[in-house]
C-alpha cells in the first residue's frame, strides 16, 4: 500500500480531493514576470485560480517588480491585493538601495493593514548584507511592531544572507518573527542554530525544498515541525508540486498540518 | 473547503475534479539512479532498497542508470548495473547503460552491443559526454547513435540537463533519435529552452522530475501532446511522491495523466526494436 492510498491519511486526501479539509497557508510567493524564467500564470488571476485549486487559504508575496525595479511600487501591489481580498497579502518589498522609498511605504505601512502583513529582504539579489545598516530602519520598524521579515536565504558562508548573518540579525531584533526563506538550505548547522540559539522568534521557511530526498525528515529531526512553514515561491513553482513534497516526507500527519497550516495560525491566527 | 470565501466577480471556485484512483494509475519512473555513489549522499545501494522506495509511492516500474555513472565510467557502471538488474526478480527495472566513442573499442560495436541488451535487462542508452570528455558529436558518436535511431532505443539526456547549448548540438546531429530530456538538477523553469526543441524534433520527449513550473506539465501537454511528456522522479536526489502529486493534479483529463505516469515510457521502450 502506497502513502496515496493509506486510508485516512493526508495523502489520500490530498490524492483524492485535492485538499485534506483544513486551511493551507503559503508565506512566500512573488508575482509578475520574471527576466530569467517563462511563466504563464504569474499575474493575480491565473495565479488565485491556481492557489484554489490547491486548497491555498493565503499566500503571502512579494512582488518581483518591487524586488527588481525601484519603479514598481508596493502600493500597487497592496491595489493587487485588494482585488482578491480572500486570497492575497503581500510582504512590503525593501529595496536597500533606496532609503527614501522605504520610508514613504513603511509611512503607509498601516493603511495596508491588512493586505500587508510583513517585510520581504532579498539580499543576496540587492548585494547588501542583511546585517547593513542601510536595513536598519525597516528592520527596527518591523521589530517595534512584531512584524513577520520574510528574508530570502541560502546555504554557504559569505553571502549577503548566510547563517552566520542571519544569526546575528535574529538575536538583535528578538521583536521580528523572522522567516527564513529556503532555511538556508544546504547548511545544516545554521538550520539548528538559527531556531536554538534565537528566542523563539525563528521559523524555517521551505521554498524550494519539498521533494528533495530526506530533506524535511532531517529538518523536522533537528528542530522539530513546529518551527516550519510552507512556502512555494508562487508563481515559481506548482503548488501541488509542493504539497506533493511535504506529504511525501516521511514524517507524521501531524508534522504535515503544523508545516502547512497550524503554525501559521498560532502565530497569526485565522482572521488576517 | 468552508475557509474559501469568494467574492462575487473576483474568484471563482476551483474546476470540479476528476476521480482518479492510485490503482487507475501506473507509474514508471524515466529518471532513476540506482547504486552506490562515490562521494556519499542519497541512493538505493541495490534493487531490493529501490524497489521498498518505489513501493512507498506506488511507483510501479523504474528506467534505472547506474548513481556512480560519472566518476566511475561507462564500462565499470555499466556490467555493475547489470549485476543489480539480475537481483531483480520482481522484473520492475530496465536498465540504460552508458555508450562511449566507437573509436576506442571501449564498448562493443554496436550490433554485439545491442544484441546484449536483453539479456541484461536494459532498454535505452544514456551517456556523459561531459564527465567522460569528449565531444558529443557525428565523429564521435555517428555509429552507435545511428546503430539507435535505426532500432528505436530511447536516448537518455539527463547529462545535458541545463547545457543548452550543447545539447541543441546535438539534437541537430542527431535529429532522429528518440531521446528523453531530463533535468532535475535546476527548479529555474527552462521552458524558453524546452519549447523548441519540443517544437523541432518529434523524437524529443520531456521528462518531469525538478520541472515544477505552475500547470506547466499541463502547458506542454497541451501545446505539444501528453504523448510527449515522461513521468519521471529524479531519484535519489528528489523522492518519488511530490512530482506524482503534481502530475494527479496537474489538470489534466485522466487518459492524459495516465499518459505521462507511464503510458508513454511503456510505449516508448516496447518499440525499441532489441
Amino acid at each position: 500500500m502506497s502513502i496515496w492510498t493509506k486510508q485516512g491519511s493526508l495523502a489520500e486526501k490530498f490524492w483524492q480531493h485535492g485538499n485534506a479539509g483544513f486551511p493551507i497557508y503559503d508565506m512566500h510567493g512573488h508575482m509578475g514576470s520574471h527576466n530569467a524564467i517563462y511563466f504563464k500564470r504569474a499575474e493575480a488571476a491565473e495565479m488565485v485560480a491556481h492557489l484554489l485549486r490547491a486548497g491555498i487559504r493565503r499566500l503571502v508575496f512579494s512582488h518581483h517588480h518591487v524586488l527588481f525595479s525601484a519603479a514598481f511600487r508596493n502600493q500597487q501591489v497592496w491595489e493587487i491585493c485588494r482585488s482578491f481580498p480572500d486570497t492575497l497579502r503581500m510582504y512590503v518589498g525593501i529595496n536597500p538601495h533606496y532609503p527614501e522609498i522605504i520610508k514613504e511605504d513603511l509611512a503607509q505601512f498601516e493603511q495596508w493593514r491588512p493586505y500587508a502583513v510583513g517585510l520581504k529582504i532579498l539580499a543576496g539579489y540587492h548585494l547588501i548584507n542583511v546585517t547593513d545598516q542601510r536595513y536598519e530602519y525597516a528592520l527596527q520598524f518591523a521589530n517595534e511592531r512584531r512584524l513577520p521579515v520574510l528574508f530570502h536565504t541560502w546555504g554557504g558562508r559569505g553571502g549577503y544572507n548566510d547563517g552566520p548573518s542571519m544569526l546575528t540579525l535574529a538575536q538583535k531584533y528578538p521583536g521580528i518573527t523572522f522567516f527564513i526563506g529556503h532555511s538556508l538550505f544546504g547548511d545544516w548547522e545554521y538550520t539548528e542554530k538559527i531556531i536554538k540559539e534565537t528566542p523563539d522568534n525563528c521559523y524555517l521557511e521551505l521554498t524550494a525544498i519539498p521533494g528533495e530526498l530526506g530533506y524535511i525528515e532531517r529538518m523536522v529531526e533537528l528542530v522539530g515541525s513546529t518551527r516550519i512553514i510552507y512556502g512555494t515561491d508562487m508563481p515559481w513553482f506548482d503548488e501541488f508540486q509542493g504539497l506533493g513534497g511535504v506529504l511525501s516526507a516521511k514524517i507524521s500527519d501531524t508534522d504535515i498540518k503544523n508545516i502547512l497550516c497550524d503554525n501559521v495560525e498560532r502565530l497569526l491566527g485565522q482572521d488576517w | 473547503m468552508p475557509w474559501l470565501v469568494f467574492s462575487a466577480g473576483k474568484q471563482s471556485a476551483p474546476e470540479p475534479l476528476e476521480k482518479m484512483t492510485m490503482q487507475e494509475l501506473f507509474f514508471y519512473d524515466a529518471n532513476c539512479c540506482l547504486g552506490l555513489p562515490m562521494n556519499g549522499g542519497n541512493y538505493a545501494p541495490d534493487a531490493a532498497a529501490l524497489l521498498q522506495e518505489m513501493d512507498y509511492y506506488g511507483v510501479g516500474k523504474a528506467l534505472v542508470r547506474h548513481l556512480n555513472l560519472d566518476p566511475a565510467g561507462a564500462v565499470q557502471t555499466n556490467a555493475d548495473l547489470a549485476k543489480m538488474l539480475r537481483a531483480d526478480h520482481s522484473g520492475r527495472l530496465l536498465g540504460a547503460w552508458c555508450i562511449l566513442p566507437s573509436q576506442c573499442d571501449e564498448i562493443p560495436p554496436p550490433e554485439q552491443f545491442f544484441a546484449s541488451f536483453k539479456e541484461n535487462r536494459i532498454a535505452a542508452i544514456t551517456l556523459s559526454p561531459f564527465a567522460h570528455r569528449y565531444v558529443p558529436c557525428r565523429l564521435t558518436l555517428g555509429k552507435i547513435l545511428d546503430a539507435a535511431a535505426e532500432r528505436k532505443v530511447p536516448v537518455l539526456l539527463n547529462a545535458f540537463a541545463g547545457r543548452w547549448a550543447e545539447l541543441y548540438d546535438f539534437m541537430a546531429a542527431f535529429p532522429n533519435l528518440t531521446t528523453i530530456y531530463q533535468e532535475a538538477v535546476g527548479k529555474w523553469g527552462s521552458d524558453r529552452n524546452i519549447r523548441p526543441l519540443l517544437e523541432n524534433y518529434p523524437g524529443f520527449y520531456f521528462e518531469t522530475a525538478g520541472y515544477w513550473v505552475p500547470e506547466g506539465i499541463r502547458d506542454l501537454a497541451e501545446k505539444y501532446g501528453a504523448g510527449r511528456i515522461v513521468y519521471g522522479s529524479g531519484f535519489p536526489r528528489y523522492n518519488h511522491g511530490n512530482g506524482m502529486l503534481q502530475l494527479r493534479h496537474s489538470g489534466l483529463p485522466q487518459e492524459s495523466v495516465a499518459q505521462i505516469a507511464g503510458g508513454n515510457l511503456s510505449a516508448l521502450l516496447e518499440r525499441a526494436q532489441l
